[in-house]
């Protein structure tokens, strides 16, 4: 079984290699989907067979580790190309594969006809081995690189329809994607600097030891340096393990659309659908919490950094919640709710809840990829309608959908025993027992019921009352579409089973790398956690409820395209400030876009064009010019003037010699 | 004695060169420049160089102002100037006042100057006359002499050319 | 005997007449004949140093300035003639094709 480690590099091989055939060889679209999927389909099965290994009695080791080669050496800084397959990477690998291969099939028949379809099965191809890169690698350097890898993907599957100036509801593709990429590059740059930090005060990037490299690992370091300050000179010092998790937090911001680098993700709606499941519901947007998980040692050890991770966490989760709860777009709605779901992780893993976190991640994963589809089910059936004012009464005109996009909506709210409602649960009463924390666990219950919330409000207005607008004729969608989604809502409904409280499989499964305390289950908290669950159905159950009927019932006739939300008569600007995601954007684009476009003008009309153009390039040009001209003068052409040019120089120089002495 | 007939003869030498410059008839210039070199020639004759008086008699006063009074009255030339002057102003005045101060150098290096003070004209009247002259020419000047024989064929052929191509000009116009 | 200054000086003065000539009057021929009136002056002061030096060499120079001075006329008033062929006017100012 040693022998055979090495399969684990094929995991990110073979949708690398479906990338380098549907880049260079394919033209058909029928082949390139068909590739596309067949090689995630064999990464899932290799990634099945790597856990079989993991699991066997026969592999010594921890983790299965397979080193491909050298990668850096320069002095003391040596870097592998290796990947590491340990209960962790296996994990978020299954729901990379899995999800993956099923979010391909659907695109088959989603992108059929579209303009480049090989293209966007290549992008796609190769977003998954970069994810699996992210999630494999051995060293921060190479994880780095699938992190990068992903954002580079990201930014291409977001325009991939580049040449449209506009998609619902009025954002342009290039400029949603252009966004995406320059503000994840502020967490990059974050996260670079704490690769620096900790290469140059820990020793290596390498998570573990490696032997063969010859580089200590610097996961099991971090208790030992949790005392050890970074001089800043006249800034004075800070913890460094403290100032490495805050870097990372700030990388988190930005690919997990945390606040406040969140705002790419609204925009990214404008790529196409199954892009929007997996790279912003199931895998890229997870990458942040992966970090975080991997370093749980780096943050177990940094005091003050923990704060503000479950501050961040919390304020994402409710602000995007309520920012969920006033679109109009069906994407949008499912935008900001992914936001406010890894709001919930995030808040989970500074709380020290790693597991609860891993266990929202992977079923917020499968629901709301489940979400993405059928709606993307939904836009195509309505003809490619993405304002809900546009839908309504689809319940009966397509059925199907509608029970899984329920089941996914329920999920979502938290609805007994679909998984979301486990998840939800563990991270609520991890924050309240675990972590002695109520407040963070109240404020998250409160989450919760806005989220439940505009999950009826979506469900009525999708699927209730009556369709109002009557420009097309809603159909289900085909099965290539539609055996994805009942797998998917068919893993929701028994996701929770996943990490059932008493059974704790996926607990108990990630210890030997997390190694969080086994939760204790006494009476005491037997009946808090009841208790907690019960009142959270409550709310959740309260809101979603209202939230159904006052968009099924009350307002139903006052919907209409162009006009205001009902509630915006009582809500005012609460309402509006909401559907603006409470204004970073705005603040963006004010204090940071505008200056920086009228400082690039300035540099370029008039720094470049008028100063260094017109004063140093044309200025000589113009100034010999001037002067020749000037000099023209004295070639009048008349005889006479020379002539007495001639004798002014006789005069002189007659003079100069008569007067000499 | 001499003196006077020296000064006497470089005023009107000098008279004529002002009026040739001044005079508006083409023709009336020509006339005084001849005057002038008249003057000259009798300066020659003072400098005791009767071969020189001769030849510039002959060729100057005889040949070069007919030459210069048959291409005045071939152009039609006589009349006056009546174009305003293209010059800019302040040329004028320049070219006087250069020409003051050309003279003003002139006279400072002649009368300051003491190697030209020194030489003084010695007493023989006849190391000058015509068989030394012809002496000269022929034995230790004669290349050039040869020469300048060349440079008049060479001047006839120009002008012979020069009127070649004028009048074919003249017949395609 | 009278001083070579003087006769030196006289040449001086009648060369910048000659000069004042050339520069102020516009009828070509009456520049032609300024220049004319240069060159013998020219001669005047070589006639003048000949006598001074008893040197018969100076003579024989002024002579050949004689000829070449009657060849370039010869030649030069053929040139004004072809000139003013063309431009049909004796106004040097004219003649500023080197303008530029």
């Amino acid at each position: 079984m040693p022998q055979l480690t090495w399969i684990i590099a094929l995991i990110p091989f073979f949708p690398l290699l479906g990338f380098l055939l549907n880049a260079f060889l394919i033209r058909n679209e029928r082949q390139a989907g068909l590739v596309a999927s067949v090689m995630v389909a064999l990464s899932f099965v290799v990634t099945i067979a790597s856990m079989v290994i993991l699991a066997s009695p026969l592999t010594g080791q921890p983790r299965l580790s397979v080193m491909l080669w050298e990668w850096i050496r320069i002095g003391s800084f040596r870097v592998s190309f290796g990947f590491v397959f340990d209960q962790l990477t296996a994990v978020m690998a299954l729901l990379i594969t899995g999800v993956g291969g099923l979010i391909h099939v659907y695109s088959i028949s989603y992108m059929r006809g579209d303009i480049r379809p090989v293209r966007y099965f290549a992008y796609l191809n190769l977003f998954v081995a970069a994810m699996l890169i992210l999630v494999m690698a051995d060293n921060l350097l190479l994880l780095f690189l699938g992190w990068e890898g992903v954002g580079l993907c990201s930014f291409l599957l977001i325009g991939h329809w580049f040449e449209r100036h506009s998609v619902p509801p009025g954002i342009v593709p290039a400029d949603a994607a252009v966004k995406a990429f320059v503000v994840n590059r502020v967490g990059d740059a974050a996260l670079l600097l704490a690769m620096a930090a900790i290469f140059s005060r820990m020793g290596s990037l390498n998570f573990f030891p490696n032997q063969q490299l010859g580089v200590p690992g610097y996961l099991e370091r971090a208790g030992e340096l949790a005392f050890t300050n970074l001089d800043l000179g006249t800034f004075g010092a800070i913890g460094l393990i403290s100032a490495i998790t805050f870097l990372m937090l700030i990388a988190v911001t930005g690919k997990s659309a945390q606040v406040p680098l969140y705002i790419w993700l609204p925009d990214a709606m404008a790529g196409p659908t199954p892009v929007s499941a997996l790279i912003h519901a199931a895998t890229m947007v997870t990458a942040g919490v992966y970090l975080i998980a991997r370093n749980h040692t780096l943050f177990a050890n940094a005091g003050g950094t923990s704060g503000w991770i479950v501050a961040i966490g919390l304020l994402t989760a409710f602000l995007a919640a309520t920012a969920a709860a006033t679109q109009w777009d069906i994407k949008r709605v499912l935008a900001f709710s992914t936001i406010s779901q890894l709001g919930y992780m995030v808040v989970a893993v500074g709380l020290g809840g790693y597991v609860a976190g891993m266990f929202h991640l992977l079923t917020h994963g499968l629901f709301k990829a489940l979400l993405f589809l059928a709606a993307g089910a939904i836009i195509h059936g309505t003809h490619e309608s993405q304002d809900m004012r546009k839908m309504g009464g689809l319940k009966d005109t397509m059925p199907t959908t509608f029970r899984v996009y329920l089941i996914g909506a329920l999920a979502l709210a938290g609805i007994f025993p679909l998984a979301g409602f486990w998840s939800k649960d563990e991270i609520i009463s991890h924050a309240w027992f675990g972590a002695q924390n109520p407040g963070a666990a109240i404020l998250l219950m409160l989450t919760s019921g806005v989220t439940a919330f505009y999950v009826g409000r979506q469900i009525a207005l999708v699927f209730y009352g009556k369709q109002r607008d009557n420009t097309y004729h809603a159909h289900e969608p085909d099965s290539t579409m539609r055996n994805p989604l009942l797998i998917l809502a068919g893993l929701t409904i028994i996701g929770g089973l996943l990490n059932i409280p008493g059974l704790h499989f996926l607990a108990t499964y990630l210890n030997p790398v997390l190694e969080e305390r086994e939760v204790v289950y006494d009476t005491g908290r037997i009946i808090g956690q009841v208790a907690l669950a019960v009142v959270t159905l409550a709310i959740v159950g309260g809101a979603g409820y209202v939230g159904w009927y006052l968009y099924a019932k009350t307002f139903v006739q006052r919907i209409k395209l162009g006009k205001d939300d009902p509630l915006v008569r009582y809500l005012g600007d609460l309402w509006r400030g909401a559907e603006i995601g409470w204004g970073f954007d705005w603040f963006y684009q004010r204090i940071v876009i505008r200056p920086y476009r009228e400082v690039s003008l300035f540099l370029g009309d008039v720094f470049d064009k008028q100063g260094i153009d017109g004063m140093l390039v044309d200025g000589p040009g113009r100034l010999v010019g001037r002067m020749a001209q000037s000099l023209r003068g004295a070639q009048s052409g008349f005889i006479r003037s020379y002539a007495l040019m001639f004798l002014v120089g006789v005069v002189i120089v007659l003079g100069y010699f008569v007067f000499r002495s | 004695m001499e003196l006077v007939v020296f000064i006497i003869t470089a005023v009107i030498a000098i008279t004529g060169a002002i009026a040739m410059l001044l005079s508006k008839n083409a023709v009336h210039s020509a006339l005084f420049l001849l005057l002038n070199f008249a003057a000259i020639a009798v300066l020659y004759l003072l400098l005791r160089a009767p071969f020189l008086f001769a030849v510039q008699l002959i060729v100057y006063a005889g040949a070069i102002i007919v030459l210069f009074l048959f291409v005045v009255m071939l152009l039609g030339a006589e009349r006056s100037e009546d174009d305003h002057d293209l010059l800019a102003n302040w040329q004028r005045p320049l070219a006087l006042g250069l020409a003051a101060a050309l003279v003003v150098e002139a006279g400072y290096v002649l009368f300051r100057s003491r190697t030209l003070a020194v030489m003084s004209p010695t007493s023989d009247d006849l190391f000058a006359e015509p068989e030394k002259i012809a002496a000269a020419l022929f034995t230790k000047y004669l290349l050039p002499f040869e020469i300048t024989g060349f440079i008049l064929l060479a001047a006839v052929a120009g002008v012979v050319v020069l009127h070649m191509q004028s009048q074919q000009t003249s017949s395609q116009a | 005997m009278i001083p070579t200054t003087y006769f030196v000086m006289l040449s001086a003065v009648l060369f910048t007449i000659g000069v004042v000539g050339v520069l102020i009057r516009r009828n070509a021929l009456v520049v032609f004949m300024s220049i004319e009136l240069m060159l013998n002056s020219a001669n005047l002061a070589l006639v003048a140093f000949a006598q001074a030096r008893q040197d018969v060499g100076g003579q024989v120079l002024v002579f050949f300035v004689i000829v070449v001075a009657a060849a370039e006329v010869a030649v030069g008033l053929a040139l004004l003639v072809a000139i003013f062929h063309t431009k049909r006017t004796t106004n040097i100012d004219e003649i500023s094709t080197l303008r530029g």
